[in-house]
């Protein structure tokens, strides 16, 4: 099946969640946690922006839900474990492109100062 | 903790069930930690924060998340009603229909029956004095409660009851009139007087220019247009105002525009220009509405007023009455005294509710309307039965589907939903379609009563009531429909389900009960409509074949004017003597005469009257209907005369006057005796005429298709004992009216080519309007009762071919067993005719009650007609009969061997 294209720009929390998702596996907490850590506290994902997000990035393919945790010593198995897909993965970099293009273009008016 | 995760849980219930299902644990678990940790730094901001975020999620995400279910289930939705697109096709045009017809009906009745007068300023606070059911005029005296009123008597009215902010009066009728602009062609406008407080008490400004105020109570020939008109005619120009037109001989200027959608105070007529009540003279010339002579009166007016703030209907009754009866008194003054004073004096003013104006039409329709309403409602009723069962049987086509997701975890709520979900999205097409159907279909509903009533005019409008009426009709089709298949077909035990699958068999005991239940309710439905249609079409037989008591065909009526043309008696009876003359001279002409009344023009005449050797019962036993008529009038109609003579040329005004009676005019004066030679007198007002009987002529249908044949007596035009009318001519022709018309025309054009002709009509085409009515309610009720039946049908067949299918190894059991495919035949039969016994009682009983209330329509055939209610039954049991004749006759034919290996 080929994969579908993703939505661009991608909505923040999904760009955050997929940027959580891209060095590990993570569950939902870890992701609220992480995006939190990363943008020093100013992005909070509540727990329905956090699921709605997931349940709709389900849905596109961007992620997958593991069948069983991935640390063996966890001892919470309620513990839902997410993990990027290639698909997502492409997606993000695809988004990154985009937001690095439109950086460059406001460098070259001189909105903001060059690297 | 406990508490707080509680709470939270609460929260998550405003999630959809799938959504909590899946993720509500995980969010739990996640605002758990959040809030422990919070804690743990003893934030107290922290925690606030965390509940301000849950409480905001519940408020936008759950229901973006109730959305994408919705979405989802509308996807799944349209892409089922795509596989399945002849089941879709069906239902959908089916909605279509019943939605149509009756969103057209509702917004019809709704117009007629219900609606406010549109843009008029708060119409609950007008009240109507006169008779709102009423158009016309009356002249001389009246008794009893009072349908128009005098202009003196408004004026009075006007300028005395201060119950009302203000008051004011319209011509009740609508009249066509002829008018030029400039110098160019005449043609036609239709249009009312009205008195200058008309606009003001309606509360209604001018779009442009200004209206009447009350000092345009003169005779001023100024004018104001209509919305419609002003676009219709002038393209919205501005430069209408100042613009003059000729009407009769008076020049009238334009002087503004009424606002969009005002119509004035009738409703169901849209008039086209409103000009000042002191105009009557000279818009009707020759005559005087304005001032009345003891003891006539000419009553016209229908007579608006607007209550003050605080004052009751009940309030300003009594005050108008008080005011009006002031006004007799000193109308007829100390000249008639007694018991005739008393007489005199009888009459009264009713208040009616004026919000929805006045209307000629909607007492006329409201029984027709009413029966059609409910008739639509009936028939999508049918239509839901029949698409429940239609969903059903599919449903049970779809068992293994629903059985495979339950058992998937899928919870039974969740595939309601989205089965319902599939009913709403089929009736949401079935209602935009039949918004369509709708427009259309008002369209020719309202032609159809314009047949009866040419000035009636209404255009649909999709107002907020008609669209909230479609709306709800649609979500209760889709909810009727929907709801009990949906249900059924997801109640199942999903083990059983796939394993019954796997054996070939398909649907429950339950789903074939609901199924023969739903036929039932459609036969039973069904049988009042096929009912209601025969009775309508035989009434319309009846009345179209109704015994007039003469030939109702070669019978050419032409009215003319001859007041406008200012003939005064003495002319007048010269010319119609000459007319006639010459119209017997036209080839193809058999005979001719003339009648003051005409013949179903509407109008009435009756006289108070003594009759010699007859003691009167009481004030209501002293009159009675009559006609100012030609010589041989008898004769040209084909009227037998059964005793004595007819009308002659001698009976003129200097011969002794002379009467012929009817029978039934017989008959209640003279009961027994023999009439000829016995006197009547009559009374106007004071002037009392005494006729000599020559003659009694069998009775005949001269005014009205319905009813008892009144007495009436009849008197040569030229011993008039009232004013007279304008005359009807009755040609009687050889076959072939047309070129006689166009020769009549011409003849009256050669005695005086300045002679209006008011009409010429056949008298087919003279009836036709009083039938419209029958005619329109009778056809739609067969149209109706066409598609119940062919619904009813569809419905059998569906269940009995299901039911059927279910039985195939049953059935090739007991061929194999050697039963005869007629046996099997007349077994399936015997068992449907259960149901259909059951239905068509069911069916009597409803359409016993529902004949009752059209019982008031029907003509020559009783509500309960034995003979209508056999037919009908017989038809919907033969339908039924091949409904079910067709799945029973392909079981019979079953090859048991290949039935056997399927199952």
């Amino acid at each position: 099946m080929p994969d579908p294209k993703p939505e661009s720009p991608l909505p923040v929390a999904v760009f955050h969640i997929l940027i959580a998702l891209a060095d590990r596996d993570r569950h939902g907490y870890s992701i609220m946690q992480d995006v939190a850590a990363r943008t020093e506290g100013r992005v909070q994902l509540s727990a329905g922006t956090l699921y709605s997000s997931i349940r709709r990035m389900l849905e596109q393919g961007l992620i997958e839900e593991l069948a069983e945790s991935p640390d063996p010593s966890s001892t919470d198995e309620r513990r839902r474990y997410y993990r990027l897909t290639r698909f997502g993965r492409r997606a993000a970099v695809a988004e990154v492109a985009r937001l690095n293009s439109l950086l460059q273009q406001a460098r070259a008016t001189g909105l903001v100062p060059g690297a | 903790m406990p508490c707080a995760k509680a709470i939270y849980r609460a929260l998550l219930l405003c999630y959809p069930a799938a959504f909590r299902h899946e993720y509500g644990d995980q969010m739990l678990l996640m605002f758990a930690e959040q809030m422990g940790e919070a804690r743990r730094r003893d934030g107290r901001f922290e925690q606030a924060a965390l509940w301000l975020h849950a409480a905001f999620d519940a408020l936008t995400i759950a229901p973006k998340e109730h959305g994408h279910v919705i979405l989802q289930d509308l996807r799944y939705a349209l892409r089922t009603m795509a596989a399945h697109s002849g089941f879709a096709a069906v239902a959908i045009l089916s909605l279509a229909l019943g939605i149509g017809a009756n969103t057209a009906i509702f917004s019809l009745w709704n117009g007629v029956l219900r609606s406010p007068l549109p843009a008029v300023y708060k119409p609950e606070q007008l009240v109507i004095l006169s008779n709102p059911d009423e158009s016309g005029m009356w002249s001389g005296t009246w008794n009893g409660l009072r349908n128009f009123l005098t202009y003196s008597e408004f004026e009075q009215l006007r300028d005395h009851a201060d119950s009302f902010s203000s008051v004011m009066a319209a011509q009740s009728s609508l009249t066509n009139w002829q008018v030029r602009f400039d110098s160019g062609e005449w043609e036609e406008a239709r249009g009312r007087l009205v008195s200058g407080g008309f606009f003001q008490a309606l509360g209604v400004g001018p779009a442009i220019g200004r209206t009447f105020t009350s000092a345009d109570d003169t005779a001023t020939p100024i004018a104001v247009i209509s919305y419609d008109y002003w676009q219709r005619r002038f393209g919205g120009s501005p430069a209408v105002l100042g613009k003059a037109f000729t009407l009769r001989k008076t020049i009238f200027t334009i002087i503004g525009v009424a606002p969009h959608g005002f119509i004035g105070e009738t409703s169901g007529q849209q008039p086209d220009v409103w000009l000042p009540l002191r105009m009557q003279p000279n818009v009707f010339p020759g005559r005087d509405w304005l001032h009345d002579a003891p003891p006539a009166k000419t009553m016209w007016l229908h007579v608006f007023g607007r209550l003050k703030p605080g004052v009751s209907p009940a309030q300003a009754e009594a005050q108008s009455n008080a005011i009006f009866k002031a006004g007799l008194e000193s109308f007829y003054g100390a000249g008639a005294s007694g018991e005739r004073r008393h007489e005199l004096l009888d009459q009264r003013l009713k208040i009616h509710p004026g919000a929805g104006g006045a209307s000629a039409t909607r007492h006329d329709f409201s029984t027709s309307l009413n029966a059609l309403l409910a008739a639509v409602a009936v028939l999508l009723l049918i239509a839901c039965a029949n698409l429940a069962n239609l969903l059903m049987a599919r449903g049970a086509v779809r068992r293994p589907e629903m059985a495979l997701r339950l058992s998937l975890g899928a919870s039974r709520g969740r595939l309601i939903r989205q089965l319902v979900t599939e009913s709403l999205a089929l009736a949401a097409i079935g209602g935009l379609a039949g918004l369509g159907a709708a427009y259309f279909l008002h369209g020719a509903l309202v032609r159809m009563m314009a047949e009866s009533d040419p000035r009636f005019q209404m255009s649909f409008a999709l107002d907020p009531e008609v669209l909230a009426f479609a709306v709800a009709t649609t979500l209760a089709a889709a909810l009727l429909f929907g709801v009990l298949p949906a249900w059924q077909v997801t109640n199942t035990d999903a083990g059983a389900s796939l394993k019954e699958q796997s054996r070939g068999a398909r649907g429950s005991h339950a789903q074939i009960r609901w199924g023969r239940f739903l036929v039932c309710l459609q036969l039973a439905l069904s049988l009042p409509l096929l009912v209601g249609a025969g009775l309508l079409a035989r009434t319309l037989y009846n009345l179209q074949r109704a015994d007039l008591g003469f030939p109702a065909e070669h019978l050419l009526l032409v009215r003319i004017d001859t007041r406008e043309a200012g003939y005064d008696t003495a002319r007048r009876d010269n010319l119609l003597r000459d007319l006639l003359g010459e119209f017997k001279q036209i080839p193809g002409v058999r005979a001719a005469s003339f009648s003051h009344l005409g013949l179903f023009s509407g109008g009435e005449s009756g006289l108070g009257i003594e009759v010699e050797g007859y003691t009167a019962k009481g004030a209501n036993d002293r009159d009675s209907a009559l006609d100012l008529v030609g010589p041989s009038y008898f004769a040209t109609l084909g009227v037998p005369i059964v005793l004595g003579r007819e009308i002659l040329e001698s009976d003129d005004a200097a011969g002794p006057k002379v009467s012929v009676i009817n029978e039934a005019f017989a008959q209640r004066f003279f009961a027994g005796r023999n009439p000829i030679g016995m006197r009547i007198t009559s009374s106007n007002n004071d002037r009392r005429t005494t006729y000599q009987i020559v003659g009694v002529a069998k009775n005949a249908r001269t005014q009205t298709l319905r009813g008892n044949i009144e007495p009436r007596f009849f008197v040569p035009a030229e011993q008039p004992p009232l004013h007279e009318n304008n005359p009807t001519f009755l040609i009687r022709t050889t076959p072939g009216t047309a070129s006689v018309r166009t020769a009549v025309r011409r003849s009256i054009q050669q005695v005086d080519a300045a002679l209006p002709i008011l009409s010429a009509r056949s008298i087919e085409e003279q009836i036709a309007p009083l039938l419209a009515q029958d005619r329109t309610t009778a056809q739609f009720a067969v149209v109706f009762g066409c598609v119940a039946l062919t619904l009813a049908a569809v419905g059998l067949y569906g269940v009995l071919s299901y039911g059927i299918a279910r039985r195939t190894g049953e059935i090739a059991v007991r061929i194999a067993l050697g039963a005869h495919p007629r046996r099997v035949i007349a077994m399936i039969l015997g068992e449907t005719m259960g149901l259909v016994a059951a239905g068509l009682a069911l069916g009597a009983g409803l359409a016993y009650a529902a004949s009752i209330p059209i019982g008031s329509r029907l003509y020559g055939v009783a509500p309960q007609d034995p003979l209508t209610l056999a037919l009908a039954t017989g038809l919907l049991l033969l339908v039924a009969l091949i409904a079910a004749y067709l799945p029973a006759h392909r079981a019979s034919r079953l090859d048991p061997m290949i039935a056997l290996r399927q199952e």
